[in-house]
């Protein structure tokens, strides 16, 4: 917990007084833009897809070193008809589709089925909710110029914040998460985390790991460790931003942050001995990488921690066991160990000159505590997955209402986050 | 060519945010010489309000001191933070009392003791974030000044 505590702060601090580079420059000031193929998985977007597509063609980066690929995962609306209808206007847009049969088993089996029909060496993701940038390729791009970079990850910001409370509590997770965390990462030389959507990878290195894990409900965690064993690093770029549909209410949280949690507790399974052996990683990132492959544990233990601290005292089964000891850990977890997210969350939106986001910071408690539960769950259903053997996780899929379009290309109720920081 | 890439590749940075050194010193002082005036009034109403009172000066001085803004105002914000800390224990006392009574010692240790800290952090929270959105106000505030100015 006190480790938690401090690689917040340290974090934050990082993140605050972190010297700002200018954006998106190579050194030397020289121009890399190799072909890049995006990636759209798309299943019932018709919401959105539109105006992803619409988007892309947008895109400053040179159509001729440009290829999009849409892949209809097997769309049951007119997802498939608004997508063709943009690929027989642009030739740079390809629509790859799904059979029936095939369709439907999740975000990496059709990220597979499109690596299939790329053609080129750095494969961005885009989810269709998503709304990116003009010259976010050329940002994200510039970072392969390392020849070490396997992957990079852009800022997720959200569009329809100011919509209900979740999607403004949600809006406040990602500026802690981005504008803090992965910049601190960054910075620090640890562990940026590749998000699955706004980022890209080397071709040869995606393939050389075999692609997306269809059985991997965090894929993106998944493939940021394997690039990390493998001797590659993920890079992120702050400056290279995208706009997300957030989810809109309780039930759609619930469900996406359970497959999050389970995915993540997949991996720690999975990844945390290699982690520890692995001649690749530094002692930095491997210390950084043990506490975030478990980072989904934490809310358990706090959990744990009060219901024990609880029944101890009321119960005191041993003489040593007085208020003292009880009182004194709760005290300082609770006092400045959990104030240390807020302290990131609020760090974040002073950064980003964010004005009238603070009083819902104490919010954020809610979030906690549903995450508690939201962790709980997800390990037992992990350990109960575990005990009949029943491999398969279905793929929870969140819906996109589209309601985010408003906030585009209207001033008046732009989105604070985009008025402030203007979608160009 | 790779080997001058990644030689220059950090070599970029322009710009560092820089903490108030002399705005923390100046909180630190002014902390001292509120946990004096307790002290030499004896006025805190129970005992853990010391601890999450100083648990609040020492997040406010680090976190919200070494920001951009005038110390005045962050000095402000910290006294009135401090009253607000009391207000609080005083509510939390009262209740704290009616709970012992009513329910009994068991659920006055689990409120008391368990939760307290967790319901002290509510204070904590919302008072620090008003800060730093007074802060930020104000920063924007100076921001629009300059470029009308500009």
């Amino acid at each position: 917990m006190s480790t938690y505590l401090a690689r917040h702060y340290i974090f934050t601090l990082t993140a605050l007084y972190h010297q700002e580079r200018p954006p998106h420059h190579t050194p030397h000031d020289m121009v890399y833009q190799p072909k890049v193929s995006v990636l759209i998985p798309a299943r019932n977007e018709e919401n959105v897809i539109g105006r992803i597509l619409q988007r892309m063609t947008e895109l400053t980066y040179p159509k001729e070193k440009l290829e999009v690929i849409v892949i209809n995962d097997a769309s049951t609306d007119r997802t498939s008809e608004i997508a063709e209808e943009y690929a027989k206007k642009h030739e740079y847009i390809r629509v790859a589709h799904r059979k029936p049969e095939d369709g439907g088993k999740g975000k990496p089996a059709a990220l597979n089925h499109g690596l299939k029909h790329a053609t080129s060496e750095i494969i961005y993701c885009f989810d269709a909710d998503y709304y990116p940038q003009r010259d976010i390729l050329e940002k994200l791009t510039t970072y392969f110029a390392d020849p070490k970079v396997g992957a990079v990850q852009g800022r997720v910001t959200v569009l329809n914040e100011p919509n209900t409370l979740v999607t403004r509590l949600v809006a406040l997770e990602r500026i802690g998460g981005y504008r803090v965390d992965q910049l601190a990462r960054d910075d620090l030389g640890l562990i940026p985390q590749f998000g699955g959507t706004v980022g890209g990878f080397r071709r040869s290195l995606l393939e050389f790991l075999g692609g997306w894990e269809a059985d991997m409900l965090a894929e993106d965690t998944n493939l940021t460790f394997k690039t990390y064993l493998a001797g590659y690093k993920v890079r992120y770029a702050n400056e290279a931003e995208c706009y997300e549909e957030a989810v809109e209410n309780w039930r759609s949280y619930w469900r996406q942050r359970c497959r999050w949690a389970k995915g993540h507790m997949q991996c720690a399974f999975r990844h945390l001995w290699p982690l520890i052996k692995s001649k690749n990683l530094r002692l930095r990132e491997k210390i950084d990488g043990f506490l975030l492959l478990n980072i989904y544990f934490v809310p358990i233990f706090v959990g744990l921690a009060w219901i024990v601290g609880a029944a101890l005292c009321l119960v005191h089964p041993f003489p040593w066991i007085t208020s003292l000891w009880v009182f004194i850990p709760v005290s300082v977890y609770s006092s400045v160990g959990n104030f240390a997210p807020f302290f990131e969350v609020g760090i974040g939106a002073y950064l980003d000159g964010r004005a009238r986001v603070y009083w819902l910071i104490p919010l954020l408690f809610l979030t906690f505590l549903f995450n508690m539960l939201i962790c709980t769950k997800a390990l037992i259903d992990l350990c109960l997955s575990k005990i009949t053997g029943k491999k398969q996780h279905p793929w929870a899929k969140t819906l996109h209402n589209g309601r985010g379009k408003s906030y585009l290309n209207t001033p008046r109720r732009q989105s604070p986050a985009i008025s402030k920081q203007k979608v160009c | 060519m790779c080997g001058i890439l990644l030689a220059n590749w950090h070599s970029f940075g322009h710009r560092r945010r820089r903490p108030n050194y002399l705005h923390v010193t100046v909180g630190v002082g002014v902390t001292v010489a509120i946990f004096l005036i307790y002290s030499s009034l004896n006025c805190m109403p129970n005992e853990p309000a010391p601890v999450s009172i100083a648990v609040f000066n020492f997040l406010f001085i680090f976190l919200i001191f070494p920001l951009e803004g005038p110390l005045l105002r962050k000095t402000f914000l910290l006294l009135s933070g401090n009253i607000v800390g009391l207000a609080w224990y005083l509510v939390k006392s009262s209740f704290g009392a009616a709970s012992a009574y009513y329910l009994g010692v068991g659920a006055f240790k689990v409120l008391y003791v368990v939760m307290g800290p967790i319901i002290d952090l509510i204070w904590i929270v919302s008072v620090w974030s008003l800060g730093l959105s007074f802060l930020a106000s104000t920063q924007r505030r100076n921001e629009k000044g300059k470029e009308g100015i500009n």
